[in-house]
């Protein structure tokens, strides 16, 4: 467990995080929550310093109280870091990270549909994945929309 | 019209079935040679997958005649797979009314015909019978080669009874 | 952009059609590039959150049909990690079989749809014959060619006997002869690779710039496999290896994958010959404790990711998929940019969407001529194939492929 330790503690160097921040969840599994002021600079240093050469994918999340998006960035050994990010509700607005990991938009552009989460700096595309009909402030993964009243 | 009953969906040695698909894909061939067009409305690719199988050696139906059409004015069938997603609803609806008379609509699989394990998702509009009129249904997850013949054989079986019938 | 005009084809001038790809041209060469997604969205994550994790496994395996047991497996993974379970070796040992005999079957799949997108149907008929007998097997072993329901929480479903493994190591064998000869037909056959090579370039750095994966990423070089990189099932035992090309293009693809297949009768022999005894499913309780889980499975067309979060309930409180096919669409748009118009279906296709790209519009804006058009997946194919019978390049000129002396 070596390597992910070297992971865990230079997030803890860097950013100042606590043990109960950063935490290594089992072989090749690690989390970190972070707050939108730094989610980016630790999205770039994974990246760039510690090697996450991919992005595996974005999960948006309804807590009732909060949204959630977990970046989760993967390594050239198998090893994951969820990057956790806290999204306030009342007007949830996040940074695009496509300057960071190119192939992203997409998964930026499913927060948009499907909870509402605004994305600052997409490049202009298509709407993923509702089709375009779709009612511009509905958004079917947040936790009060239920299934069945759209048959 | 519904082809749900008695389909080759049990058992039957590769021998013995195709056997039993020759003598009828024979008559069905004398009949018509029927043109289809192939539309998949959203599904998993499934059935699409036991489709084109149709068309390869070990069932082969392009002996008989059967040529799959890139545009649904040549068309006389219209097989369609899948649960009918919002995006594809208005598609399968042109398509159809693209098809010159007589045209007859095959659901292929469980989705296509009553919307399947999708049933209730948010993004499907349910079997393909609730956009456009179907003249048979093959259920299956997905029906196998051998089923998707035996439906579209039977379609077109009872359609000859029928002319027959209007001739007298 | 340049004035409409009247589209191509049978459609209804005043109805717009959802446009699957849209071209920029100038001349025969594509300027630029975009896919639109969509077709296939029918709300599965959410459903999933209104029904239980077993109801979940028949949801599940049919996001995609040709990739099922690699969605079953890789949802179950991320359940089976939240209950604080480990599967028997013996499961693990028929999960990774059944996943080897997919990646066959879909790979010979692919093989006979790249061949039908050149125009060279001979191959398209060999490769899905010879499909016919993998999934002869995976009927046998599981009781359906498709779909084949093999997992539950905690195992496999279905024992595997020991005349089944007869039957299974006979095929392989005929599968290897078969498969040798499609990789010298990939490398020798000289129309194929004068009609493949240099096509749809993606290099090593813009491969992995751009997030691609599996055979798409592996054919630039980039050494990346889920099954060495995060061993899940058997794969932490099993000797392997992981194909690489440095091609760079589309006819690299093809080999990567052709080997690949060579690989898996590699696997699927030594699983078999040490299957080991034991249980098939190990108790799981229905209430899952919370938590989430992460799990990961290369598919034959790369890297799926699921991420399940539980909550004590029956039923997960989040399920995400991330299917292989999006992580290697920012590159088809890379790909297709500075090549020729002709060269887009062959293109496409070499990613292996997981999607029916063949009912996708095209709208293509010639910037030289001012114009707009609409053209079907149909027509695009018939213009690709003239286009390179133009120059010299015709495979119906092949009637046949030399048999293996059978």
């Amino acid at each position: 467990m070596i390597k992910e330790e070297a992971i865990v503690q230079g997030l803890k160097d860097t950013f100042g995080f606590s043990d109960e921040t950063v935490i290594i969840k089992r072989a090749r599994r690690i989390t970190a929550d972070v707050t939108i002021h730094e989610y980016r600079e630790v999205i770039a240093y994974l990246k760039n310093e510690m090697n996450f050469t991919m992005l595996c994918t974005i999960t948006g999340l309804d807590l009732t109280d909060t949204f959630q998006a977990i970046y989760h960035v993967g390594n050239d050994e198998g090893v994951i870091v969820d990057v956790k990010l806290t999204i306030q509700k009342q007007k949830p607005v996040i940074d695009t990270i496509t300057d960071i990991y190119e192939g992203t938009a997409l998964y930026e552009r499913e927060l948009i549909d499907m909870f509402g989460i605004q994305v600052k700096g997409l490049p202009e595309g298509n709407r993923y994945p509702l089709p375009d009909g779709w009612p511009v402030n509905d958004h079917p993964l947040r936790k009060d929309w239920k299934s069945v009243a759209k048959a | 019209m519904s082809g749900g009953k008695g389909l080759c969906s049990l058992y039957i040695s590769p021998e013995k079935r195709k056997f039993i698909m020759f003598d009828k894909l024979i008559n069905w061939a004398r009949m018509k040679s029927p043109w289809i067009i192939h539309f998949n409305t959203g599904s998993c690719n499934g059935c699409d997958i036991e489709i084109v199988s149709t068309l390869t050696p070990r069932y082969d139906l392009e002996r008989f005649g059967v040529q799959q059409k890139g545009s649904p004015r040549h068309a006389d069938v219209l097989v369609c797979s899948g649960p009918v997603t919002l995006q594809t609803k208005d598609r399968i609806q042109r398509v159809y009314e693209q098809m010159t008379e007589p045209k007859f609509v095959v659901a292929v699989g469980t989705c296509a015909s009553s919307g399947g394990v999708f049933t209730g998702c948010y993004g499907v509009s349910g079997g393909i019978d609730s956009v456009v009129p179907v003249s048979a249904y093959i259920p299956g997850c997905p029906p196998r080669p051998e089923a998707i013949i035996d439906g579209v054989v039977k379609l077109l079986g009872s359609l000859e009874k029928k002319e027959e019938e209007e001739k007298k | 952009m340049g004035k409409v005009v009247v589209p191509v084809g049978p459609q209804h001038p005043a109805l717009k059609e959802p446009e699957g790809f849209s071209l920029t041209l100038e001349g025969e060469k594509v300027v630029s590039a975009t896919v639109r997604l969509g077709y296939n969205h029918r709300g599965i994550e959410k459903a999933c959150e209104e029904r239980t994790y077993t109801q979940n496994i028949y949801l599940i395996e049919r996001i995609c049909g040709i990739c099922s047991h690699t969605h079953s497996t890789c949802f179950i993974q991320c359940v089976e990690e939240l209950a604080g379970v480990e599967i028997t070796s013996r499961a693990a040992y028929i999960r990774t079989l059944v996943g080897e005999l997919e990646r066959i079957h879909s790979h010979l799949l692919w093989l006979g749809v790249a061949g039908h997108e050149i125009g060279f149907d001979t191959l398209f008929m060999y490769s899905w014959r010879d499909r016919e007998l993998v999934m002869d097997l995976l009927a046998m072993l599981t009781g359906n060619r498709v779909n084949y329901g093999i997992n539950t929480i905690g195992g496999v479903r279905r024992d595997v006997s020991s005349e089944q493994i007869k039957d299974i190591l006979k095929t392989v064998d005929k599968l290897e002869e078969r498969t040798k000869y499609y990789i010298e037909v990939l490398t020798q056959e000289t129309t194929i690779v004068q009609r493949l090579a240099g096509v749809g370039r993606l290099s090593k750095e813009d491969a992995i710039r751009l997030g691609a994966a599996g055979p798409t990423a592996r054919a630039a070089g980039v050494k990346r496999d889920t099954r060495k990189d995060d061993p899940y099932a058997a794969y932490g035992e099993v000797p392997f290896e992981v194909i690489t090309d440095q091609n760079s293009d589309v006819l690299g693809r093809g080999i990567v994958r052709v080997k690949e297949l060579m690989e898996s009768y590699k696997i699927i022999r030594y699983v078999l010959e040490r299957l080991p005894e034991g249980e098939l499913t190990v108790k799981v309780p229905k209430k899952i404790p919370a938590g989430e889980a992460i799990s990961r499975y290369e598919a034959p067309r790369g890297e799926d990711v699921h991420y399940v979060k539980s909550n004590g309930t029956e039923m997960p409180e989040r399920v995400k998929v991330r299917a292989p096919t999006l992580a290697n669409l920012s590159s088809i748009s890379h790909m297709l940019e500075g090549g020729y118009l002709a060269d887009v279906p062959i293109i496409i296709a070499a990613i292996d969407p997981c999607f029916s790209c063949t009912d996708r519009m095209i709208t293509v804006t010639d910037r030289e001529k001012d114009s707009k058009s609409m053209l079907d997946w149909n027509k695009l194919r018939a213009y690709s194939i003239d286009w390179h019978k133009e120059r010299g390049l015709d495979f119906s000129a092949i009637s046949h492929l030399r048999e293996d002396g059978r």
